[in-house]
Formats: structure tokens, sequence, C-alpha cells
């Protein structure tokens, strides 16, 4: 054991040096940090990206396609993207006198090349048929003898013209005659196979815009149609400029809503968290009682009062219905944080140094909630388009010609097993939109949780 | 140690374990749910499970019905589906036949002369008790549907028969109906003027028979269940279930049952989903379904035997003719007829087989002098003339200034959507109009139609009996069916030159100057005939479709397997 000697030396001070105080990064404000862990989460950060690529498609969208959602192209219904859109100009449509125009060679024939504009079918009268029955098939006719849709029907044995005009699309068709005896039993029938083409006249070319004018096409020749990326719905609409002009709707109701009413959540909850006691207690059973209100019926209700006529846009009403009855939920989720946070020692610090209750709410109590009330608002988009689009599809909503996601799902369903790209890009959409705001919340209450800030 | 795990991987292969066995339990779990759930259906005996849609040896068809018969009362009946069950279990004076011709019901034979008529009923003819129907029913019945107090919609039906109207108004009591029974089994009906369709008449709903002492015996729940209704028909309703089940079954008291070959008809399905419909159909338990346009492709993808029917009723726009209306200026009715196309509607836009274009508001099947009534009469319908239809709107804007937004009031099914849709952005596009849609269900169109609370309407008209008058009528200024409120002396000379003559060419040519003053008039614009594709099992023969009377008429059904 030694003692250790201890001169004057020890005890002077050591030498200044500020490397203790140095900072190894540069400081970040919570924001910052917020946003770098925000960019460090892939998914989130995806979603950010097709947020923004949303609100490109609605906003910017229309300018780049400049197409009239609501116009009909009725040569071109329920078209899947990517169909063939060439077509061959001919002679306007005239009436047919068939005992003019009847075809060469005999049995069942095409009086005229058969074309989506009408199909002229001419047969040989049957000496013991009392009538004919047409039909229609778009597969060939198998032993079963099942013909198709039945088209139409003659009452005499020398009436042995018809003429197709229902709904011609570019494609094979398989024509069938049936004869039937003079009590309606089916004594023979006879098939004919017609590839229809795709034509249009020239005055409709001009119509359309594919020519500058009439004597600039001759017959014969090829034009293209009308362009759709997408396709087009059950009355010719492009789907494209119908999504583009829906998710204005969708997002306005998606956004708005839950701004305005977080907004109002956020001051009533507020209120009722820092004056706490009482009226805390009244302001809180009141929300309550709010809840338990129904969304539905109110929407009705708000219809009436504001005297939304027949084929009116109910989307104000939808809005108000909405503002109004989903406060309460960030109300109490506010007014926790709040009566969580006045507790708070650095509450009382600052009250201690005289600080005010504005101060107070300003700079402690809501910047400190803030987190939490951008996560929920994230959610609060996602369910508030899925609303609308609900709304819209039992027929609520928006009032036609004006598209929205949910009444173009509404009307795709209804062809969902034949045309389904009437249903699935809408449905995309919605699914997508809402995907990608509910990743982007929870990005942004990973980011924004304060606790989470150390473990990085 | 090579094989030694982590904790952590320990813990995977048990919670793996584990899950597996909740997973298991619950699969079993829900297999004996299903189990009992199916047991106890089978003890409650309502679930219709083992059947099949054509069952030979039973000689049981089973169908389904859209919504079950509000009530079953034949002098209350208004909608299609109560005259399909009671066209089934009751028989009127007369009937129709396998050719949809004028048969004898209950009378054997018949004479109508200028103004009255007379029914021999046959002697044979009974109540499902065993009583047999006699004269007296018919005069009980007719009287009860005229009697202001029961407010039957379907009184003007009987307003050919003397005192009729003056009855229903409240005027003259009911026994002052011009009707009486000369014994029991001879009817004598004195008509208010001559008609020329009053057979055809005695085979609608409203003119079958109901017994006094059951009816008051029963009051007020007559016709309301099975067991409140007596039966003369082909068919008894032997099990009716509000809202799930109704059964009818073969009348053994029925006059001519002999010639009925079917024993049960059994509608153990009501639903209104036309694709679950088809499902039922597909798994072979319904024999009969109709098609939706959407489910055509799967119809001929599937090979099904695919039928087609025109059901007779016509369907048009209406417009408003009350003062206050833009649609009462003639030149904007005009301007939208001639900028509309009905053939591109049909053949573009609704796409179903069996849709005629409209051209007219009297349909191609209405029988004429001798042939058929378009025939000798063709419809002058206009052709779509865009220069026109402007020329007429420039003109209405010259006499009423700026045209307002229009409200076309229509029904809330896919296909009046579909339709409205397309003609709100027709007359946006070639005339500039704006229209607004107001979708209403079926109660509340019709509430809107009658107070007027519209420009336009989609609406359409089935016929109730088998002459032009059905339709001809329509848009006199006096019928409440007239919800526009359109009144020309022109047109209601002719109505009633239609009403009082004999003459079938006298009577036809007012029909044709009803049509041309209706088109010329832009009254009206005729959208389409309409027509149905249905699907039957080809096991079941012989039922009958048809655009007048008992539609669909199975009484003359029979199985044929195959």
């Amino acid at each position: 054991m030694s003692e250790a000697t201890l001169t004057p030396e020890d005890f002077r001070p050591a030498p200044a040096t500020h490397a203790a105080q140095t900072l190894s990064r540069p400081s970040l404000s919570y924001w910052q940090d917020a946003w770098i862990r925000l960019k460090a989460n892939r998914r989130a950060l995806i979603s950010l990206y097709i947020v923004m690529g949303l609100a490109a498609f609605t906003l910017l969208g229309p300018l780049v396609w400049d197409v009239d959602p609501a116009a009909q192209d009725v040569d071109q219904i329920s078209k899947p993207p990517g169909a063939d859109r060439s077509a061959t100009v001919v002679e306007p449509y005239s009436a047919w006198d068939p005992s003019l125009q009847n075809g060469d060679g005999h049995g069942l024939r095409l009086a005229a090349p058969a074309t989506n504009q009408t199909v002229r079918l001419v047969w040989d009268p049957d000496p013991h048929a009392a009538g004919y029955l047409i039909y229609r098939n778009i597969f060939p006719i198998g032993p079963e003898n099942a013909f198709g849709l039945p088209l139409g029907e003659t009452f005499s044995p020398n009436h042995t013209y018809f003429e197709d005009l229902l709904d011609l699309a570019p494609r094979r068709y398989y024509y069938t005659v049936v004869s039937l005896d003079a009590f309606g039993d089916r004594i023979g029938h006879e098939t004919l196979e017609a590839e229809v083409k795709r034509v249009i006249t020239a005055d409709d070319a001009v119509v359309r815009g594919l020519a500058d004018s009439p004597d600039a096409l001759s017959v014969g020749d090829k034009v293209t149609l009308g362009l759709h990326p997408l396709g087009t719905d059950n009355l010719g609409r492009d789907m494209l400029a119908r999504l583009m002009h829906g998710a204005r709707v969708s997002l306005f109701i998606g956004i708005c809503a839950p701004v305005i009413f977080m907004l109002f959540g956020v001051i009533y909850g507020s209120a009722a968290g820092f004056l706490a006691g009482n009226a805390d207690q009244l302001l809180m059973r009141f929300a309550d009682f709010v809840v338990a209100l129904p969304f539905l019926l109110f929407m009705i209700l708000f219809k009436i009062l504001f005297d939304v006529g027949a084929g009116e846009s109910g989307i104000l009403p939808m809005l108000l219905a909405m503002v109004l009855l989903s406060w309460p939920g960030t109300a109490r989720l506010v007014r926790g944080q709040i009566l969580q946070i006045r507790e708070e020692g650095y509450i009382g610090a600052s009250r201690l140094l005289g600080a005010k209750t504005n101060y107070l709410i300003l700079r402690h109590m809501i910047p400190n909630t803030l987190g939490v009330i951008l996560v929920t608002l994230t959610f609060a988009v996602p369910s508030a388009i899925f609303t609308e689009a609900f709304l819209s599809f039992i027929g609520m909503g928006v009032v036609p010609p004006t598209p929205s996601w949910g009444s173009m799902c509404n009307e795709g369903i209804k062809t969902m097993l034949t045309t389904p790209h009437e249903l699935i890009f809408p449905a995309l959409f919605i699914s997508i939109t809402v995907l990608a705001f509910n990743l982007l919340g929870d990005g942004l209450r990973d980011a924004l949780d304060a606790r989470m800030r150390s473990m990085d | 140690m090579s094989s030694a795990r982590t904790p952590d991987q320990t813990f995977d292969r048990f919670a793996g374990r584990q899950l597996l066995i909740l997973a298991l339990a619950g699969i079993a779990g829900i297999t004996l749910l299903m189990v009992l759930l199916g047991w106890a259906s089978s003890l409650t005996g309502a679930s219709a499970g083992a059947n099949v849609a054509v069952d030979p040896v039973t000689k049981t068809i089973t169908l389904h019905m859209s919504t079950e018969p509000p009530q079953l009362n034949s002098s209350l009946a208004t909608d299609m589906l109560s005259g399909m069950v009671l066209g089934h279990v009751m028989e009127g004076l007369l009937r129709y036949d396998q050719n949809s011709e004028l048969a004898p019901g209950v009378a054997e034979r018949w004479h109508i002369d200028g103004n009255g008529a007379t029914f021999w009923l046959r002697k044979d003819a009974l109540w499902s008790d065993g009583q047999p129907v006699t004269a007296h029913d018919f005069v009980f019945a007719w009287r009860l549907a005229l009697d202001p107090e029961n407010a039957s919609q379907y009184a003007f039906i009987l307003h050919p028969i003397k005192n009729a109207e003056a009855i229903t108004r409240g005027e003259l009591p009911v026994d002052a109906l011009g009707v009486e029974a000369s014994g029991d089994h001879t009817l004598r009906v004195e008509l208010e003027r001559p008609i020329a369709y009053f057979d055809k008449l005695v085979a609608f709903p409203t003119y079958y028979p109901i017994r006094e002492d059951f009816y008051q015996q029963t009051n007020p729940r007559y016709g309301a269940e099975s067991d409140t209704l007596l039966y003369n028909g082909a068919f008894m309703l032997t099990r009716w279930v509000h809202g799930a089940h109704l059964r009818l079954e073969k009348n053994p008291q029925y006059w001519n049952h002999e010639q009925i070959q079917i024993n049960v008809l059994d509608f153990p399905y009501i639903t209104t989903d036309p694709n679950a419909a088809l499902n039922l159909f597909k798994d072979n338990k319904i024999a009969q379904t109709g098609l939706a346009a959407e489910n055509l492709y799967e119809a001929m993808e599937r090979r099904w035997q695919i039928q087609r029917f025109m059901d007779g009723s016509v369907f048009f726009v209406e417009f408003n003719f009350r003062d206050d209306r833009a649609t009462k200026n003639l030149h904007l009715r005009k301007a939208i007829q001639l900028a509309t196309d009905p053939a591109e509607l049909v053949y573009k836009v609704t796409k179903l087989p069996g849709y005629l274009p409209g051209e007219s508001i009297f349909p191609v099947w209405l029988k004429g002098v001798n042939g058929f009534f378009r025939q000798e009469y063709p419809a002058p319908a206009p052709t779509m003339d865009l220069d026109a239809a402007r020329e007429h709107l420039a003109q209405a804007k010259r006499e009423l200034g700026e045209i307002p937004a229009l409200v076309l009031l229509t029904g809330d099914n896919p296909l009046s959507s579909l339709q409205s849709e397309y003609f709100q952005q027709v007359l946006r596009k070639n005339l500039g109009l704006d229209v607004r849609i107001d979708k209403q269900i079926f109660k509340q169109r019709l509430a809107k139609m009658t107070s007027g609370d519209f420009d336009m309407v989609m609406a359409g008209w089935g016929p109730d009996y088998d002459d032009p008058l059905t339709f001809g009528d329509l848009f006199a200024s006096w019928n409440p069916n007239n919800r526009g409120m359109y009144a020309n002396a022109e047109l209601d000379a002719n109505v009633e030159i239609a009403k009082t003559s004999l003459d079938p060419k006298t009577r036809m040519d007012a029909f044709g100057e009803i049509q041309r003053i209706l088109i010329e008039d832009a009254a009206v614009l005729p959208n389409y005939e309409r027509g149905s594709t249905f699907v039957v099992n080809p096991a079941m023969k012989g039922m009958v479709r048809r655009a007048v009377g008992l539609d669909p008429d199975y009484t003359y059904a029979y199985i044929d397997e195959p």
C-alpha cells in the first residue's frame, strides 16, 4: 500500500477543450428527424410517391388527356383496352330492299358483306314452312343445336330475309335460320358463318374528328377509331377520362372531409382536455352522443334539408354529414393526449416560468399531439374515400353523368363476367389509393413517434 | 449437438403445431355447425334442398318468383304476379287456350250483342270445397270490385257494364249494376253502350268470381292466406309461407281436371335478383328463368336453348303538359323528338334481343281490321334530323327564353339507369339541353308521376285486354294514367269513337288518327317494345307465354323426359 502523492499540479483545471460539446451530427429538429426515418421506410416512401402520383393524375391528368368523360361512343361500347380500332369507310346506311339486293347463290347467304352496321341474310323458301326463326351465336353450333340468341321471326313461308342490327361487333357469328311448320315445330335449320367487319361512314368519321371533311375519305379507306387507353364503359364512355374525373370527387371528399373534421376535433378535444373537470365531462358526453348518430340517416336528412332536388349532386350533404359526425374520434384522441401532457413536468416548469395559457397550448400541447393528429388524418383519408365510394355505389352520392370511382364500380359490377375491365380499373384505383394512404399513415406513425427517436 | 435449436426456433415449431391444432379444431367446428344447421333446417321442412326443377315421378315443376303477390283477392289485384297466381287458381267466364285464343271457362257458351251479353255457365264448374260456381258469384265479385268502399284500382275495367262508373263514383248503390243472375247458371249483363271487346274483358282477373258466403266469413282476410281463398281454377294454393314459399296443387274439383297433367307447381324461391335465379336454374332447381343482357354470353357458352318472347308492353318517354313546364312547348318536344333515335337505343345501348325500336304507342302485335294494326296503319315515325331539331329548339327558345334544366324521372333498375344516362347525353350533345336524372323506386316514381313532379318520365304500359283501346285511351284527357295531363280535343274525340263504335274499320281509323296525333304533336316518344329472353328446362313442355292474359301459363304444361 503506497501513499499517493498529490501535487498542486493535480488540482489545476484541465485545459479547456470543446471536444465534448462538439456535435458529431448536424442538429436535427423533430420534423427533420421524422423525415429521415420516413425516408428509411421503403413502403411509406413508395406510398408517398403513389399519393403524389394520384394528385398529379387528378389535377394534371385531364390537361394531358383532354376527353369529355360524358361523351358516348356508341360504336365502341364496353371495349376492353387494346381492342382493334381499325374501320373501313362505307356508304351511309340505307334501307334494304330484299327483292333487289338478295345475294347470289342458294341456301342461307349474305345479301351484302357483313359489317357492324348491318348483316343482311337471305335464304331459300322452304315449301313446308309456315315461318322462320333467326338465331345468332358466337360459338359454333354443336350437336346440342343450341343456336344462341333468338333475333327475330317471320310469319310467312316467303318472308325469307332478315336484317340483323343488334349490337354487331367485329367478330365471327354463326347465324341459323330454323323453319317452323304451322304448329310451330322445328322442321329444319341451316347455319351460316359470317365474319363481321367494322365499318364507319365518312360523315360519322368527320363527326368523330377522324377526318377533316367527308370528301377526304372515299369508300374502302381505312380509318382508326378514337383511342381509349383503358377501354370504354357500358355507354361507350372513355374509362381513363372517367377515372380522372372520378378521382376528383373521391379525393375531394377524401381530403376535405378529414381535414375539416380533424380541425374541429382538435379544437374541441384540446378545449375539453385543457379545461378538464366538469366542462370536460360535459363536452365529452356530447361527443359520445354524436358518435351514436347514424351516418346514413343524417346523410338523407341533409339531402332533404338542403333541398337537393332530383338529379343534383349529393356531394355537399355527404361532406357535411361526414364532418358533423366524424369529429368525436379525433376529439377523444386529442383530449386524452392533452390530459396526459398537461401533467408533464415540463408544462409545470413552463408554468413556473410564467407561461400564459395560449403559449402553453400553442407551444407545448398542440405540437406534442401533432404526430397523433397527422397519423389519424392519413388513416381518415382512405376511410373517407371508401365512404364516398360506398355511397356512390348505392346511389346516394354523385349523379350521372358525373363519375366517381364508387359509381363506376357500381356500373361495372353488372358486367363483371363479360367485360371485367369496367369493374377492375375503378376497383384497382380505390384499392391502391386506400392502401397507399394506409401505408403512408403507418410509416408516419413510426416516423413521428418521439420515443423511437433514440432507436436509430 | 449439431441439431441444437435456438429457443426462437423451438418456439416457432411449437407455435406452428399449436396453430395447426387450432385450425383443425376450427374446421371441425364449422363442419359440425353445418351438419347441425342442415339437420335443424330439415326439421322445419321449409327447405327445398332436395327438389329438382322437373320431377317426372311426382309431376312437380319447381319455379321461382321475383316477389310474392301482395294479396290474392281478385277484385283488388293489380300487379302481374297476383295475376299470374290467380290465373292458375281461378277461372273466369272465359279463358285463353294453348294458342292464346279465347276459350270457354266457367261459361260453356256466350252471346254478346249490342247492348248486353249472356253467359251460360257449365253445371260441372265447382269451387274447391265442392259447391257449384254460380252466376251469383260473378254478380257478387263485380259489385265488390266496383264498391267505392273497396277502392279497387282496376274498377275501371268493369266500366263498360251499365251504371258501373256511377257506382265507383258513389252516385248509385252497388245493386244498380247492370248484371243479374237468372237462375244459378245464366248470367245476363247489360252494357253501358255497345262495345266490341267485352268477351276479351271477362277473361281479366277483376272479372273472376268470388263466393259471397266465403268472402263474408273470411273478410277482411280474404285472399291473404292460402286457407282464406276459395279456388275454382286448375290449381289450388295449398301452402303460402309469406315471403318464402307458394305451392300450387292440382284442383281435383276443377271441371277440366283430366286435362291438367301437372300435379304440383312449386314456388319455393322468392328472389328479385336475376343472378340468383340464374344460379338456381344452373343447379337444376328451377325450370325456367329470364336472362338479363349480361347473362346472354354465359347462356350461349352453356349451349342453352334461348327463347324469346314479346311481353306486349310498350315503353316511352312522356312529357309533362302542366302550365309551368317547359315541355308544354310544342317546339321543344319536337326538337327532342327529332334529336333522338330509338333504333340506336335498342340496337347499341340496351342490346337485348327481342326488343323492337319504338315507333308508336300501339305495339306491332295488335290486330287491326284484317291483319295487324301496324301493317294497316303504319306509324308516321319521324326520322332523326338534327338540323330540323335545332330549328325547333331555336323556335322554342324564342318562345320560352332560356330552357331550364329538364328533370327526367326514371326507375331505379339498371336498364332504366342505362337508358336515362344515354338519353341525357344525347340531348346534351345534340341540343345542348341540360337533363337531370331523378331515379326513384317504383312507388315513389308513381307518386311523382301522379303529382306531376317531372318534365319527362320514362314510363311503360302493358296491355290489359286484347284490343288497341288498352293503349289508345292512355292519353285521353280524362284518363288517370295520363300523368302528363296531355289534353287534345281531337284525340279525345277519336278515343270516344273507338270506345263506342262497333264497326272495326271505323274503330281502327280512329286508332290510326290517335297514332298520328300523338306523333305529330310529339306528345310521347316511344322507346321500345319490350321483349324478354328466357331459358326453360328441356323436360318441361307446354308452357304458354302471351302478351295479354295469364303469363307465363303452366296450366297446359307437361313433363317429357328426353
